[in-house]
């Protein structure tokens, strides 16, 4: 069982230093429950922040490298066919950069295996991938996926590995030339970041405090059904009635 | 302080009495306060005692009856005009995530960009959704395409349906929502087709659209490309006019397998009572009104859903501090809310204020708790939960 994890030129969000994101460690620490023994892979300039990654379980890293700006993915693929891995895996979204989360996706349809994102839990039977998805409102989901694969991790998974020095300084990265792919379309426009207001569509523009804060505990609409002093079994049938009109609860079996 | 003026001659337009030629008004109820004015003369007029000879009236209530209104003759209801685009310039594609048909907040706020995107230019707004989707044409649809594909398990087939579609209709954008189901769609279609697409857009024009970048040190903006997907809270959703939301037949694409690696796709139950407050779905909550908290917890478990709690039950210990909901403890993004004896302070209700429906369990009919919710009981919690779990029980065992 061969694990590639897939690190990006990540920066500490706060401080702007290269440091690895936490997806891609918890990455790390699920590939070391399938394997002994994890690879990095990384595409870029300089691996300063996938360094950092290896006192956190890593034993190797391939760095390919590559001029600032290039596209990355020829050169990953390259380097997948050599190190031929049968499962590689991505964090959610790139810790600098555009940041778009597509590139796990680009790699998996040049590769032509299955993708399956945001994972919290692996596990690996006769080369059979079991992978719990995090889907929201903290429903999961179980994909069972004959090898190799693509799966990025969702930050609700295992926390990562704590930083050891000794295994920072051990672990042996394997530089090489990777192949230059320069984008064809320009690069976007770029501006500092200036936060949006959330639009929240009840609470009106240039209303007074009290009307903003009727609008933000009161409901939008008219005023809903009320039953005055009826029986306990009434209430109770009347509310199991009123959820499973909205949806909430599964219409009862027996009808 | 700012408030809305008041414009006296629009009030008394919208009072004229119609079919006169004289003009007349209504001048008993003024139709935008919700304080009745009185009439002095027509309280006279009830509390006159008939049959005397002097004119005497008996103020105590005791004659008149009760104070109806004059009737007015009903007018007719205009029937809903819905607008209707014949013939648009071009079309501005949307794939909602609609979990079991119904739209989510993200899912409006996605029509209404795309409302705005196709009124700039004349275009119609379509719809592409896995499965019926309810309430369509309030939400600003012009065009429906409901598709083959199975809205769960594995996505390759929905992808490569999507990309079919993209090719026979050509709209100018296909919108997704930047949540877990539509931003894989969106990045799988993306990587499928070998398009640029631009994610988590925070604001969209036809000309422009930005989005964060660099852990949000850098905002891109470029003009959009076909592929666009919207972050949360980014746009207003479309309110106003209803649309049409016209069913088209589906274009002829040839369906796709699934990818022959993926074996099995499966939904795992959740369990509820273990998730943390600001993910759940469905809370039930407990307030001064609930003193069995062995029945509450038994409750929550038998209707599947999270337990929460006020903050007095918090504070006198009797559910644990990370159950709290409200200002102070956790503002839910739950579908439901199941209030079990709690008035309603204004600090819990800011941390329901996001919650799509509320139901009320409560003595005092007058509560502000009652006053916000969809369904109010008024009655004592501590009896309804019983009932409650019995009435689950029965279910179950028929």
């Amino acid at each position: 069982m061969k694990t590639l994890v897939l690190l990006s030129d990540a920066r500490h969000p706060v401080s702007g230093r290269p440091a690895p994101t936490a997806t891609e460690l918890q990455a790390i620490n699920l590939a070391r429950g399938l394997a002994d023994e994890v690879s990095g892979l990384h595409a870029g300039p300089d691996a300063e922040a996938a360094r950092g990654a290896l006192g956190h379980g890593l034993a190797r890293l391939e760095h390919r490298e590559i001029p600032a700006g290039h596209d990355p993915l020829p050169s990953l693929l390259a380097a997948i066919g050599s190190e031929a891995p049968d499962l590689v895996l991505a964090g959610r979204r790139a810790g600098a950069g555009a940041q778009t989360g597509l590139l796990p996706y680009r790699l998996a349809e040049a590769l032509g295996w299955p993708i399956v994102a945001d994972a919290v839990a692996l596990a690996v039977d006769g080369g059979v991938l079991e992978v719990i998805q995090a889907l929201p409102k903290g429903a999961r989901r179980r994909w069972r996926l004959r090898l190799p694969a693509v799966v990025t991790v969702h930050p609700a998974a295992p926390a990562a590995a704590s930083f050891a020095l000794g295994t920072a300084r051990k672990g042996q990265v394997g530089a090489a030339i990777g192949i230059p792919a320069p984008l064809d379309e320009p690069a976007m426009e770029e501006r500092p970041y200036r936060p949006r207001p959330r639009l929240i569509a009840s609470a009106a523009a240039g209303a007074g405090a009290a009307e903003r804060l009727r609008a933000a505990t009161q409901a939008a609409g008219p005023g809903g059904r009320v039953m005055v002093d009826p029986s306990p079994e009434e209430a109770a049938q009347a509310i199991l009635d009123h959820l499973r009109a909205i949806g909430v609860l599964k219409p009862a079996s027996g009808r | 302080m700012s408030r809305t003026r008041r414009d006296p001659r629009e009030e008394r337009e919208a009072r004229r009495l119609d079919g006169n030629a004289r003009p007349r008004w209504r001048l008993d109820t003024p139709p935008s306060s919700s304080r009745l004015r009185r009439d002095p003369r027509r309280e006279a007029e009830a509390a006159r005692v008939p049959g005397a000879a002097r004119l005497r009236l008996d103020r105590s209530g005791r004659v008149a009856g009760t104070l109806a209104p004059p009737p007015i003759a009903a007018e007719p209801i205009a029937a809903p005009t819905i607008r209707i685009i014949e013939a648009p310039a071009f079309l501005i594609a949307v794939v909602p995530d609609a979990p079991g048909g119904r739209l989510t907040p993200l899912d409006r706020q996605l029509l209404g960009a795309a409302r705005l995107l196709s009124d700039a230019g004349g275009g119609a707004v379509l719809v592409l959704s896995f499965g019926a989707v309810d309430g369509l044409g309030a939400a600003g649809v012009d065009r429906t395409v409901a598709l083959a594909a199975p809205p769960g398990g594995d996505p390759t087939m929905r992808t490569a349906e999507l990309a079919g579609l993209l090719a026979a209709l050509q709209p100018r954008h296909m919108l997704f929502p930047e949540s877990a189901t539509g931003g894989d769609l969106a990045r799988r279609l993306a990587a499928r087709i070998g398009e640029a697409l631009f994610a988590g857009a925070e604001s969209l024009t036809a000309r422009l659209a930005t989005r964060p970048a660099g852990n949000r040190h850098v905002e891109q903006r470029a003009a959009p490309p076909r592929l666009v997907t919207l972050a949360p809270d980014a746009q207003l959703p479309h309110t106003g006019t209803v649309h049409e939301a016209r069913r088209l037949e589906a274009p002829e694409i040839a369906p796709a397998p699934a990818h022959d690696a993926i074996l099995s796709v499966e939904d795992l139950p959740v369990a509820a009572d273990a998730l943390p407050l600001a993910e759940a779905d469905f809370v039930v909550s407990a307030g001064s009104g609930v003193t069995d908290f062995e029945l509450f917890r038994e409750l929550a478990r038998a209707l599947g859903a999270t337990p929460g709690a006020s903050r007095m039950v918090c504070d006198a210990g009797l559910m644990p501090r990370a159950a709290q909901v409200g200002a102070s403890g956790t503002v839910l993004e739950a579908a439901c809310y199941l209030a079990l004896g709690i008035s309603g302070a204004p600090q819990h209700l800011q941390g329901v204020a996001r919650c799509e429906h509320v139901v009320a369990v409560n003595t005092d009919l007058h509560a502000a708790m009652v006053e916000r919710a969809g369904l109010a009981i008024i009655a004592d919690a501590q009896q309804v939960m019983p009932a409650l779990i019995a009435a689950l029980k029965a279910e179950s065992q028929r």
